[in-house]
């Protein structure tokens, strides 16, 4: 006993593990049926004996004492997050569940467990899911990572379809399922009279709303195209505010005695006021968010925070004046997202990615599992009628509406939405926590069947996740919608979509058409001229094949620079396949030696450079170069290594050539050939290697420079200079070599290929000026690379390698 | 509107080879005129023109336009092919400047550079370094079928189509003609 004040904690039972461990402590257990609070027992202990009060006023010295009242809030929060967490790890033990089943029917399931659980303890249903801890806490996150990733260009391309949708399909939805659950309601045989109209079309209004949390559950495994996805996703962001409209207003006239058509001309404008003031919060805040991120950079530390401070501030405050908080944070989100990006640096954009993901995951579980745990308890009234004709209003009402909108829509689309289209955005209209929440704000004194309406909201949330969350997956390959396709990055789409959207502009500005290439050159226009000025630090005119360009090189020499040596990935696109077309069989063996050589060598961009500006440098693999250039390529990798360290992302790019042209493309081949075991620190063994720096200096990198080479000769563009000077080292080689036949017959380099070399005296800066003293020559050393082709036998066995590349 | 153009069997003409309507023909000759001033050509202003034409009327204009029309829905498969086949191969024009066929490294970089024109901070070495890079990948695509000893020339058309192949060129390359009322007529 023991009057601790002890109203039972709802969590208590939580603590039965905890219990078990702590049973040392506890002196005096309640004695109650419920197992309760064992801090109320400690505390007995430390207290005298007689629960009246009466008796000692002196306290003995506690050895040990249990103190769960005081870190309770924060020890339940735990919790719970170390069980989603825990849970959504052994999901994923079981590697092809997540992908029959959406996590979120799992955690739902876990959370049913949990609640039966704790009801099962204590006779009530835990208030968990408190709807101010949905909308402040755990919603937030989600929207925040939706809207800060969003592909924004097809987004806007597709906004007034989105719109059409978000606004008018949920009107269409709210209203046809108020009125005809109405009209179900009128049949007495039911039991459903005292529901009145608006009731129902309040009912209507919050079980309409499709919710960005379980589209997203659900979308993320499938995988459909992103038209589709951002249709649906788009939707479901941009009804909130329709929502918060007709929620408030219904419940407002719920409670208000007489209607006037004054009010629904207030609810009119209310949805506007709702919508462009959540947007104009959002974007006002995203604004002061990047102009903040450019003053930051003394203290780098802290950039992530602003992000995530300016994001929850737009949110809270739209919540404040009754906007549409998520449409706030997701134009906040958008908004911030072109600049603070490059105002922050490398490491605090990683930062906020993985935190802002890490922050979504989290909530999304605790979501699934507090609906679980809501779901079980007394709470519950369950009519049949009700019930189900809710939910075949809901798909009826959702799948008429998509299509009709659709037939509308498509007369201003240019792209029209097929029927495949059309059924996925019906079926991926699933509602969430959106909706339990607000079936749980309803205030019940004024809506007496309140339980009902919870009853059927569960019911059709759960329809939606598990049915249409499980069956959509072999839906959407049954019908063979089209799916994303990931590929990697290239310099060449990139170039290719910008020269596309030129072409496009012009087109446009000649036939007089303001499409939406118009507008967004335009707001490019006036993007460029004021807000980047504004925003961000170092505003340099930005182009995105140019960063897409260092983007890749950088990943790159990251990659290049962590696994050392020792890669065994190749550089993906280009180097690998680009040499595979000019190759005789090669025993497999020799194509695995080359493959490793070739990859640890070499860049995907720098490379493909520099073959083509040095394919017919003769190769002087005379011993001291290759050591020359062996030290050289590993102190320039050095440097790469520390540079990508400090990685300052506006490294013009002619720097970064400056360093890497004077990495030779093969340097490490000959011992590489040779020896599969050496390694780049096994630079005295070069004369070993030598012989093989010949056989091996493959024609593989003068593969490109063949092509251009061939191309150059086509063009009849002959570089004299270049070809005597190359000559001269054909020659001075060939003693070593003795193969100079088919030196002579190769093509002469072009004249374009020589630029590149011009930056080599700034070599000079990597200290290598005895390399130039060495040799002699008016140029610099060109890498042991063999322009010169092998004889026969070594190109038939040095070609082929490159095949199974 | 009208001219001489106007004349019915022509139009028909037309509008059997290039696609549009004759509401869509019409309009495009208002635009034409005002962009030529009444006259019958436009005339290309740039200076150094090597491979542009000098002049072109509105046949030409309306052929060109043409490659931007919207696909429609009523076409079937292999229409829908040689329509791609048409807008990519305008593109390949473009880029393709002394019309051999292929698109050669240096035609190729031009391209870039002068995309990339616009930015002064960036060099011609970078502009050029990325031609290059861009070069090699569309190589790479391609050169899986070519033989140990053939030689890589250019991008060839079919090349070109490959590397396309996994953009809807359809369906962003398209301009709304049919929109009428939305088309501004300023100046």
């Amino acid at each position: 006993m023991g009057s601790r004040g002890g109203s039972p904690r709802p969590a208590a039972p939580l603590l039965v593990p905890v219990l078990a461990v702590l049973a040392a402590g506890a002196a005096e257990a309640r004695a109650t049926s419920e197992s309760q609070l064992p801090g109320a027992a400690a505390m007995g202990t430390g207290t005298p004996p007689s629960p009246t009060g009466t008796a000692f006023e002196e306290t003995r010295l506690h050895v040990f004492t249990l103190d769960y009242p005081h870190v309770q809030i924060p020890f339940e929060i735990t919790l719970w997050i170390l069980l989603a967490s825990l849970a959504k790890i052994g999901f994923h033990l079981y590697h092809k569940l997540p992908s029959i089943v959406p996590e979120s029917c799992l955690l739902i399931l876990v959370g049913l467990l949990l609640g039966g659980i704790i009801f099962g303890a204590e006779e009530k249903s835990p208030p968990v899911m408190n709807s101010d801890v949905f909308f402040l806490y755990l919603l937030p996150p989600i929207v925040l990572d939706a809207g800060y990733f969003m592909p924004t260009r097809l987004f806007f391309e597709n906004f007034g379809t989105i719109f059409w949708y978000a606004v008018v399909g949920t009107l269409w939805n709210a209203i046809g399922i108020g009125i005809s659950l109405y009209g179900i309601c009128q049949i007495s045989a039911f039991g459903l009279t005292d529901i009145t109209l608006l009731q129902n079309l309040l009912f209507g209004s919050l079980i309409s709303a499709v919710d960005p949390v379980a589209v997203l559950a659900v979308f993320e495994n499938i995988h459909v195209n992103e038209q589709l996805y951002i249709l649906v996703f788009g939707e479901s962001l941009l009804n909130d505010a329709i929502t918060v409209v007709l929620y408030n207003l219904f419940k407002s006239f719920c409670q208000m005695r007489t209607i006037k058509v004054i009010d629904i001309f207030a609810g009119i404008a209310n949805f506007f006021i709702v919508g462009i003031g959540g947007v104009l919060i959002g974007i006002l805040l995203g604004f002061v968010a990047a102009f903040t991120t450019r003053f930051t950079h003394k203290i780098r530390v802290i950039e992530p925070l602003f992000v995530f401070l300016y994001s929850y501030l737009s949110y809270i405050t739209a919540e404040m004046f009754h906007l549409s908080g998520i449409m706030a944070i997701t134009a906040c989100a958008m908004t911030m997202n072109k600049y603070v990006e490059e105002n922050v640096s490398q490491k605090s954009y990683t930062t906020i990615k993985y935190f802002m993901k890490m922050l979504s995951s989290v909530s999304e579980t605790l979501i699934f599992i507090f609906m679980g745990v809501s779901t079980v308890g007394k709470n519950h009234e369950w009519n049949w009628a009700f019930v189900s004709f809710t939910l075949l209003f809901c798909l009826i009402w959702r799948a008429l509406g998509v299509f009709v909108l659709t037939q509308i829509i498509n007369v201003f689309r240019t792209i029209p939405l097929t029927f495949k289209d059309q059924f996925i955005i019906a079926y991926g209209g699933l509602r969430g926590a959106i909706c339990f929440s607000l079936v749980f704000l309803l205030p019940p004194a004024v809506f007496p069947r309140k339980k009902l309406f919870i009853t059927a909201v569960i019911v059709v949330i759960f329809f939606t996740v598990f049915i249409q969350g499980i069956t959509i997956r072999p839906l959407v390959e049954f019908l063979d919608v089209k799916r994303s396709n990931k590929k990697q990055p290239a310099v060449s789409e990139e170039i290719y979509n910008r020269f596309f959207d030129h072409v496009k502009t012009g087109i446009e500005d000649v036939c007089g058409h303001w499409g939406h290439n118009f507008w967004r050159d335009k707001f490019k226009k006036f993007d460029n001229k004021y807000l980047r000025r504004l925003l961000i630090r170092e505003n340099q005119p930005k182009s995105s094949i140019v960063s897409l360009y260092k983007k890749l090189e950088i990943k790159h020499a990251i990659e290049m620079a962590e696994s050392g040596m020792i890669s065994k990935v190749p550089s993906s696109v280009s180097l690998s396949d680009y040499h595979e077309g000019k190759i005789k069989p090669l025993s497999p063996t020799e194509m695995e030696n080359m493959r490793e050589i070739l990859t640890k060598n070499l860049y995907q961009i720098r490379h493909r450079t520099m073959s083509y500006n040095r394919h017919s440098l003769a190769a002087d693999a005379n011993e001291k170069q290759a050591k020359e250039i062996l030290i050289r390529r590993r102190h320039s990798l050095r440097e790469s290594l520390r540079k990508t360290n400090s990685l300052s992302r506006e490294r013009p790019a002619a720097a970064n050539t400056k360093r890497f042209l004077s990495l030779p493309k093969n340097t490490k081949l000959p011992e590489k050939l040779r020896v599969r075991n050496k390694t780049s620190s096994r630079v005295g063994d070069s004369s070993d290697s030598e012989m093989d720096a010949s056989t091996t200096v493959l024609n593989l990198r003068p593969r490109a420079g063949k092509i251009l080479r061939d191309q150059r000769l086509r063009q009849q563009r002959p570089p004299p200079e270049f070809r005597v000077e190359w000559k001269n080292e054909v020659d001075g080689s060939q003693d070593r070599r003795g193969e100079q036949q088919e030196l002579s017959t190769l093509p002469q380099p072009s004249i374009g290929f020589r630029q590149p070399l011009l930056t080599r005296p700034r070599f000079g800066t990597l200290s290598r000026e005895d390399l130039t003293a060495d040799h002699g020559l008016a140029r610099p050393v060109p890498p042991p690379r063999l322009v010169r082709q092998a004889s026969q036998g070594e190109r038939q066995r040095n070609k082929p390698e490159n095949q199974p590349y | 509107m009208g001219s001489a153009h106007s004349v019915p069997a022509e139009m028909r003409e037309l509008a059997d080879r290039t696609g549009f309507t004759s509401e869509q023909i019409e309009h495009l000759h208002r635009r034409f005129k005002q962009l030529s001033r009444d006259q019958l050509t436009i005339r290309n202003l740039r200076p150094e023109s090597d491979g542009l034409a000098d002049e072109i009327n509105f046949e030409d204009f309306l052929t060109i336009m043409s490659y931007f029309r919207p696909i429609e829905m009523n076409m079937d498969e292999e229409q829908l092919d040689r329509f791609r086949k048409e807008k990519l191969k305008f593109l390949f024009h473009m880029y393709d400047s002394d019309h051999d066929g292929k698109i050669t490294l240096q035609e190729y970089r031009n391209v870039v550079e002068e995309l990339l024109s616009g930015n002064p901070h960036l060099e011609k070495e970078s502009a050029r370094s990325i031609a290059d890079g861009a070069m090699m990948e569309a190589a790479s695509i391609c050169v899986g079928q070519m033989g140990p000893d053939q030689v890589y020339e250019g991008i060839t058309f079919e090349d070109f189509l490959k590397m396309w192949q996994g953009i809807d060129i359809e369906t962003k390359m398209h301009v709304r003609f049919l929109n009428m009322e939305t088309i501004a007529h300023c100046y």
